[in-house]
């Protein structure tokens, strides 16, 4: 980092940009969430959505269709440039996920909390998500969404985590959070708790560099 | 929620709900997107106690969805495109007794009823009398069991009915009935699936179904008439559809007879007919294969037009059979539930992988539920139902379990070319063959004679190192040991009889004075007793050392007759001995 880098980080007027991956099973919930944020990230600009325009968001969630490899979808919060990669969730795309772990900074994984069947599916996908070479000694942060809390036998987010075993996970910062991606419940909070992690270990990293 | 040590770890326990209370088989038991959501549901026609509770369940994910009542028991059950309204829904057809039901939206739709069949003409006459009032319940009996007996077309379930009732309850009956006509109806015992026109997953499709009365019908999906009908040797028990109705089908149907029938578009009689060694249990289609599980404990392949490509014999007897479709990865296989609580996976006639399961499988199905492509669903004799989803990481490595022809066979051998003299020697013996087969046999007869006499000339002469005859059996065999000069020679004597001794032998030996030296050329052998080997030994000396060799014949004399019971011819070796000095 040259001298006006970190002057211009200090000064908030370059923020730091961070990879994000957005995992989890096709059907989960995945892109909603992510364009969930985008029009959330325009409101800190725009002031908050006015009732009119409120059910434009809803239709844009409800005509989304299957994504086909991936997305790649930029936005900013208050010190970070977000990239998430949005990875398509289809069983036929998932090998491709392991591509991009090198890069990520930190994870996003969508579950579907209605979804009890596929339960397995996603702690499947998980287990070798955490065992991958890529993440396995890194100390990223995974952000944990149980999504599609509006569903009526969806589980909770407790029940969700057991069925997942979290609490198995003990070398990485996680967190997860109820969330209804259709109107927006929860994403926010959720990305606050990345941002602060991301920021802690950017800190951490710096001490270290120092 | 761990996947078990035992399949290798291929399949994720999504559920298993050992009270579900599903008492059900493969044949009625479907996959389907019942809501046209993109999410496959699971629908079962329940069998109930068998006598009260068939009902119509629909799965979703882990959840039981719909219930609703059947009103007989289900004996087969199929979802099917019945027209081309969008959105693209399936409708589910149910099977049981003469009828067909049709749901559309899990609502009650259609009922299609089998056509009736030919009624006696004299039982009809007898039930007129009845209505007539000119004659009893016992005489209608007796005439009725008369019928029975003689008559090509069998009587209606009415007359069968009564005629099982004791005499008391038969004025009864025959006052509640006497006034409807007589009907003969059969019954459904399996029912399939055939595309009508493409070959698309959601086209429309017919109805495929065999009867009790050993017939196959194909019905018309959105006016259900029958299309077509033919007949079979014996009643179908399950079939395999494939192919269109428009273009080419092939119908493969296992029938009670213990026999596969294969029937085609052209003709309404089978075209091929593979004939079991024992009666089949299930019939699923590979590809162009047929497999088929045996009550012998035996899985089967074959054709598409009945040759039997392979065998296998299982550890267990076979409950249920289910095919394993994967399109997205190009896999196919045989799943078989086995009595010994055992999902075994069989591709071709190698076993793949097996599912051990807590209690026996009764029913098997593979297909997409839910949203996922790889799920397996099977329900238990107790009720219980159990899904279990393909990792997605899974591989089949399709090793020969079986020691099978060795790959060296199936190397290329380097064949020269035919030469000239192959071909004029190919043609020669074309053309004389008669000739060269009689000269062939005349010296093998020759051959033959020439044998005998010698073997005759050699007992008479008794040159054999055996005797056959009834008073002393005897055998031996004689081994040389050392280099030269001297050797060892060691006549080994057994008596074969079973249980007589013989006595009064000697051995004597006949050799050329001037080539040899033998320190006792006669020994008087003692009693020998049954069975055992006796060992004489006697020492040679070569006295010649010109390093030539000679043979020494033995004799086995019985005292005071001339003629030896034994004679062995032994080769001397060459004296080394002195040819090294």
């Amino acid at each position: 980092m040259g001298l006006l880098d970190k002057l211009s980080g200090w000064l908030g007027l370059r923020k730091k940009e961070v990879n994000v991956l957005c995992l989890g099973l096709d059907n989960s919930g995945k892109t909603t969430i992510i364009n969930q944020l985008k029009p959330a990230n325009h409101s800190n600009h725009l002031g908050p959505l006015s009732e009119e325009w409120k059910h434009v968001s809803q239709t844009q969630a409800q005509e989304i269709v299957p994504t086909i490899g991936f997305n790649i979808e930029k936005f900013k919060s208050s010190s970070l440039s977000f990239t998430v990669f949005d990875m398509s969730g289809q069983s036929r795309y998932r090998n491709l996920w392991e591509h991009y772990y090198k890069e990520s900074h930190a994870i996003i994984f969508v579950i579907d909390s209605g979804d009890k069947l596929r339960m397995v599916v996603a702690k499947e996908e998980l287990d070798t998500l955490l065992n991958h070479q890529d993440i396995r000694s890194r100390k990223i942060p995974v952000l944990f969404f149980a999504n599609k809390m509006d569903l009526r036998d969806a589980m909770s987010s407790v029940k969700v985590s057991q069925m997942l075993c979290l609490e198995n996970i003990r070398d990485k910062p996680w967190h997860i959070c109820a969330s209804n991606a259709i109107k927006g419940e929860g994403l926010q909070q959720g990305l606050d708790w990345l941002q602060e992690q991301i920021a802690q270990s950017t800190e951490n990293n710096e001490h270290m560099n120092e | 929620m761990s996947d078990s040590g035992s399949d290798g770890g291929k399949w994720l326990d999504a559920h298993y709900d050992p009270v579900a209370g599903l008492y059900t088989f493969s044949s009625c038991m479907d996959l389907a997107d019942l809501s046209g959501d993109g999410e496959s549901r699971l629908v079962v026609g329940d069998l109930g106690s068998g006598s009260s509770g068939m009902k119509l369940k629909v799965y979703r994910g882990t959840a039981l969805m719909s219930e609703s009542i059947l009103l007989d028991l289900p004996a087969g059950l199929v979802a099917f495109f019945m027209d081309l309204h969008e959105p693209r829904i399936p409708a589910v057809a149910v099977a049981s007794g003469p009828c067909i039901y049709v749901y559309k939206n899990l609502r009650p739709y259609f009922k299609f009823t089998l056509p009736g069949l030919e009624v006696n003409m004299l039982e009809q006459d007898v039930w007129q009398q009845v209505r007539e009032g000119q004659i009893d319940p016992l005489t209608l009996k007796e005439m009725l069991e008369s019928i029975r007996k003689q008559a090509d077309v069998p009587l209606s379930v009415r007359s069968l009915r009564f005629l099982s009732l004791d005499g008391s309850d038969m004025d009864e009956f025959v006052q509640l009935h006497k006034q409807q006509p007589i009907r003969r109806q059969t019954v459904i015992t399996c029912i399939g699936t055939l595309k009508k026109s493409t070959a698309d997953e959601d086209g429309v499709s017919c109805l495929v179904i065999g009867t009790e009365s050993s017939d196959v019908y194909i019905l018309d999906p959105e006016a259900f008439i029958i299309l077509s009908k033919m007949s079979l040797p014996a009643a179908p028990t399950s079939m395999d559809v494939t192919g269109q109705f428009d273009v080419e089908f092939r119908i493969t149907v296992s029938c009670r007879n213990g026999n596969i029938y294969i029937l085609r578009r052209e003709s309404d009689k089978p075209k091929y007919c593979i004939e079991l060694s024992s009666h089949p249990v299930g019939l699923v289609r590979v590809g162009k294969n047929v497999v088929v599980g045996c009550t012998d404990e035996s899985l089967q392949g074959f054709t598409q037009k009945g040759k039997k490509l392979w065998r296998t014999v299982l550890s267990a007897p076979i409950i249920t059979m289910a095919a394993m479709n994967l399109p997205t990865r190009g896999f196919q296989a045989v799943l078989v539930g086995l009595a010994n609580c055992e999902v075994q996976l069989y591709r071709d006639k190698n076993l793949l992988s097996t599912i051990k399961t807590p209690d026996v499988v009764t029913s098997i199905c593979f297909g997409r539920y839910g949203r996922e492509d790889g799920t397996l669903i099977m329900t238990t004799k107790g009720g219980g139902l159990m899904v279990k989803i393909l990792k997605r990481t899974a591989e089949f490595d399709d090793r020969d379990s079986t020691p099978g022809p060795p790959l060296a066979q199936s190397v290329r051998l380097n064949v020269p070319k035919k030469t000239k003299l192959y071909v004029d020697q190919t043609l020669r013996e074309r053309e004389n063959g008669l000739a060269m087969h009689r000269a062939f046999q005349m010296d093998l007869s020759h051959l033959r004679l020439a044998a005998a006499k010698a073997y005759v000339k050699a007992l008479e002469s008794s040159l054999t190192p055996m005797s056959s005859s009834l008073t002393e059996p005897l055998k031996m065999n004689a081994v040389v040991q050392g280099l030269g000069p001297s050797f060892k020679l060691t006549l080994n004597v057994q008596n074969t009889a079973a249980c007589r001794p013989v006595m009064n032998l000697a051995i004597s030996f006949l050799y050329d004075e001037s080539l040899y030296r033998m320190r006792s050329p006669y020994m008087r052998i003692p009693l020998l007793v049954p069975g055992l080997i006796y060992p004489f030994e006697t020492f040679v000396e070569c006295t010649s050392d010109k390093g030539i060799s000679d043979i020494i014949k033995v004799f086995i004399l019985h005292e005071g007759k001339s003629s030896p019971l034994l004679t062995a011819h032994i080769n001397m070796p060459v004296s080394e001995g002195m040819t090294l000095n």
